[in-house]
């Protein structure tokens, strides 16, 4: 087992520029690489952490003090590609999903739209690190009639348990959320399911995750260049549109429900404007026919990807950077280290 | 109260009084095909305002030289843009990019090729003051306004104040709102009535939302995603414009424009943020040529693979489908004195 030193020192609190003083943000892991996906390990609690940047998936063991904790590589040998406008950044693996304790599934961004794949692993209780090929892979879906240049970035990933969900970038004239059914922690065959972008004439399907009733919630990310135009959106398991409403929000890039109070948040990337990226509560409420969302912001943070909650509530959320500060993304600008950040305080 | 057709000549839209009692609160009946037109809070629309805000858009008296008015690179004869290639300003003064058309512009929130303005009624002033358009001042417009008894008199009584410059913002961006094209053979398509397209333009229509990909970015009723791409036009130039990234300062948007409607697409060539390409033709051979190679080419650009024919039917479509019989041409108002 590889044992790597990002473990972070934990000696100064993340100010994370606040928006409620009683939430924090505190670095628990630094100088990882676009970090992009995040998923608890069913029993162990392990965070894996899809470090996207170094096209490699991480474990990490949490804890109060800093001997108790840990980071290993857990899968590594994930493709690069680089993605972005304006800002480019590398990225390699991006959405996990956890099915069971020993089975994570991992969603690709390292290979050009069109041959994505997403990857089915069996992790070994050793915690010895597996190569990419280790998995089993599904898809691409290629260019063609459902997808006219092809599938790719696999941003997120949900479960119904019969079936894995996860939002796709490809053709922007659909904006697929793909399904791929699952049996014993087998998978089928990866298909196109939902077409959000025509179910709401807006762009891109990222943040995803399943509601108490086995409804799919999606945030739709919206264009990265028009401010403010994410929307909630929630569709039944045959796949229609049940609820679409503005959020306000710039860029949803991850949904998650509280484990505990059933609470929804959501994370800002913000792309225009990182200044207005962060943490956010979604209150949703019904007046008549119509859904209303208030996005009440919790914590200000620079360019948050993912988002995964403990069995016991508590919440992390990783940040983009590169692994040292001030190293240059693809398009040449200085950034800071990508983090891993425990959420404390009243969410 | 019905109030169809209450402005002369005006005989394309339909707007309902949602109080007979109160007049600062007409609703525009929206074409079939459009969503509910949008109406800021803050500019609430009224028959008489509309009136006001018609006559403004008309009126050369709102340039220096009294010889250019909105409508002078924004015709409704002519797509409610000005068929060249460049907006054309005072004293044969030449701008750098084409003139948007106002059809729709009322679902848009980003105004401009770049942006830069929010809303029609952001927008309005913008020209005025250009020096390169119609150069007046707004303090100068205002008291060119309040001398004449005509105009001074509606303000009074649409505002309750001589005219000042967020007055004739607001009124202007009224009359916009009420510029709209829906209820085309594509709507009606759309909504049942299977004869309403021919059938290459229902071919053209299906490889528009299919492997044409056009609709990657010319989505919705409107058929715009009201986002900025880059399509590469002029970025070979020496020193190009660069678009949407003069507002924003973000390397991402260097040399992306807004998407336009496609609505009335027919009427409104030349095409393009730089009006540099005449025809329709010649608009979908940029796409299969994959638009102009340069670090920012937006994703969605990439070489179009369709036969001859595949061409003549998305042509079809856009002209065909897109090309609404209730088509808004108004006819210039009386201009008071």
């Amino acid at each position: 087992m590889r044992m790597t030193c990002l473990v972070a020192a934990l000696l100064v609190a993340f100010s994370a520029a606040t928006a409620r003083s009683e939430v924090t943000a505190k670095p628990v892991v630094t100088n990882l690489n676009n970090p992009s996906g995040l998923a608890i390990q069913p029993e162990t609690g392990e965070i894996y952490i899809a470090d996207s940047g170094n096209q490699r998936v991480l474990r990490f063991k949490d804890g109060e003090k800093k001997a108790d904790r840990s980071i290993a590589v857990a899968i590594s040998g994930f493709g690069k590609d680089v993605y972005g406008k304006g800002p480019m950044y590398d990225i390699g693996p991006l959405g996990l999903l956890f099915l069971s304790k020993n089975s994570l599934v991992v969603g690709d961004g390292g290979q050009k739209d069109g041959s994505e794949q997403l990857h089915f692993f069996t992790l070994p209780d050793s915690g010895s690190e597996l190569k990419v090929d280790a998995g089993k892979a599904v898809g691409p879906i290629a260019p063609g009639e459902q997808s006219a240049m092809g599938e790719g970035n696999f941003y997120a990933l949900a479960s119904s348990g019969k079936s894995v969900f996860v939002t796709s970038n490809g053709d922007d004239t659909k904006g697929w959320v793909l399904k791929c059914d699952v049996d014993n922690n087998e998978p089928g065959k990866l298909e196109t399911f939902i077409a959000t972008k025509v179910a709401t004439e807006v762009d891109a399907p990222v943040g995803i995750t399943m509601d108490k009733d086995g409804n799919l919630v999606v945030g739709q990310m919206g264009e990265v260049n028009v401010p403010k135009d994410s929307l909630y959106t929630v569709y039944d398991k045959e796949g229609k549109l049940l609820v679409k409403a503005k959020t306000d929000l710039n860029d949803i890039a991850a949904l998650a429900f509280h484990p505990k109070t059933g609470k929804l948040y959501a994370v800002d990337f913000a792309w225009m404007d990182s200044k207005e990226g962060g943490l956010y509560r979604l209150d949703v409420t019904k007046e008549g026919e119509e859904t209303k969302v208030a996005a009440v912001k919790l914590a200000s943070l620079d360019k948050p990807t993912a988002m995964a909650f403990t069995a016991d509530g508590t919440l992390y959320v990783t940040v983009f950077g590169t692994t040292e500060e001030g190293v240059k993304n693809a398009a040449g600008q200085p950034m800071k280290p990508g983090k891993l950040l425990k959420i404390t305080g009243d969410l | 109260m019905r109030l169809a057709r209450f402005i002369c000549g005006w005989t394309l839209l339909s707007l309902l009084a949602a109080s007979a009692a109160a007049e600062e609160s007409l609703v525009i009946e929206a074409p079939a095909g459009l969503k509910k037109v949008p109406v800021p809070a803050d500019n609430p629309l009224s028959a008489a305002k509309i009136e006001l805000g018609k006559q403004l858009y008309f009126d050369p008296r709102l340039s220096r030289d009294n010889t250019v008015s909105c409508a002078s690179c924004h015709a409704p004869e002519k797509g409610w843009s000005n068929g060249e290639r460049f907006a054309t300003g005072i004293k044969g003064q030449k701008g750098n990019r084409s003139a948007p058309t106002i059809i729709n512009a009322a679902y848009q929130s980003f105004q401009f090729w770049d942006g830069r303005a929010i809303e029609v009624e952001g927008q309005a002033l913008g020209p005025i003051q250009n020096p390169v358009e119609m150069d007046l001042t707004l303090p100068e417009l205002v008291e060119k306004l309040n001398k004449i008894d005509g105009y001074k008199k509606q303000f009074q009584a649409v505002f309750g104040t001589d005219a000042n410059a967020e007055s004739v913002a607001k009124a202007i961006g009224a009359f916009e709102r009420t510029v709209l094209s829906g209820d085309a053979p594509y709507d009606r398509f759309k909504a049942g009535e299977t004869s309403a397209l021919s059938e290459s333009a229902q071919r053209g229509m299906k490889i528009f939302f299919g492997k044409g990909h056009c609709s990657a970015c010319h989505a919705g009723p409107n058929f715009t995603d009201g986002a900025f791409h880059n399509l590469g036009l002029g970025m070979d130039a020496k020193e190009p414009d660069l678009g949407r990234y003069a507002v924003t300062k973000l390397e991402g948007d260097k040399g992306s424009f807004k998407t336009p409607t496609l609505r009335e697409i027919a009427r409104t060539a030349p095409y393009m943020h730089d009006g540099s390409v005449a025809t329709l033709e010649d608009v979908i051979e940029h796409y299969v040529r994959g638009g102009v190679a340069n670090p920012y080419l937006d994703e969605e650009v990439y070489k179009l693979q369709v036969t001859d024919e595949e061409k003549k039917d998305l042509i079809t479509f856009l002209k065909e489908g897109l090309t609404s019989p209730s088509y808004p041409l108004v006819k210039p108002p009386k201009l008071p004195e």
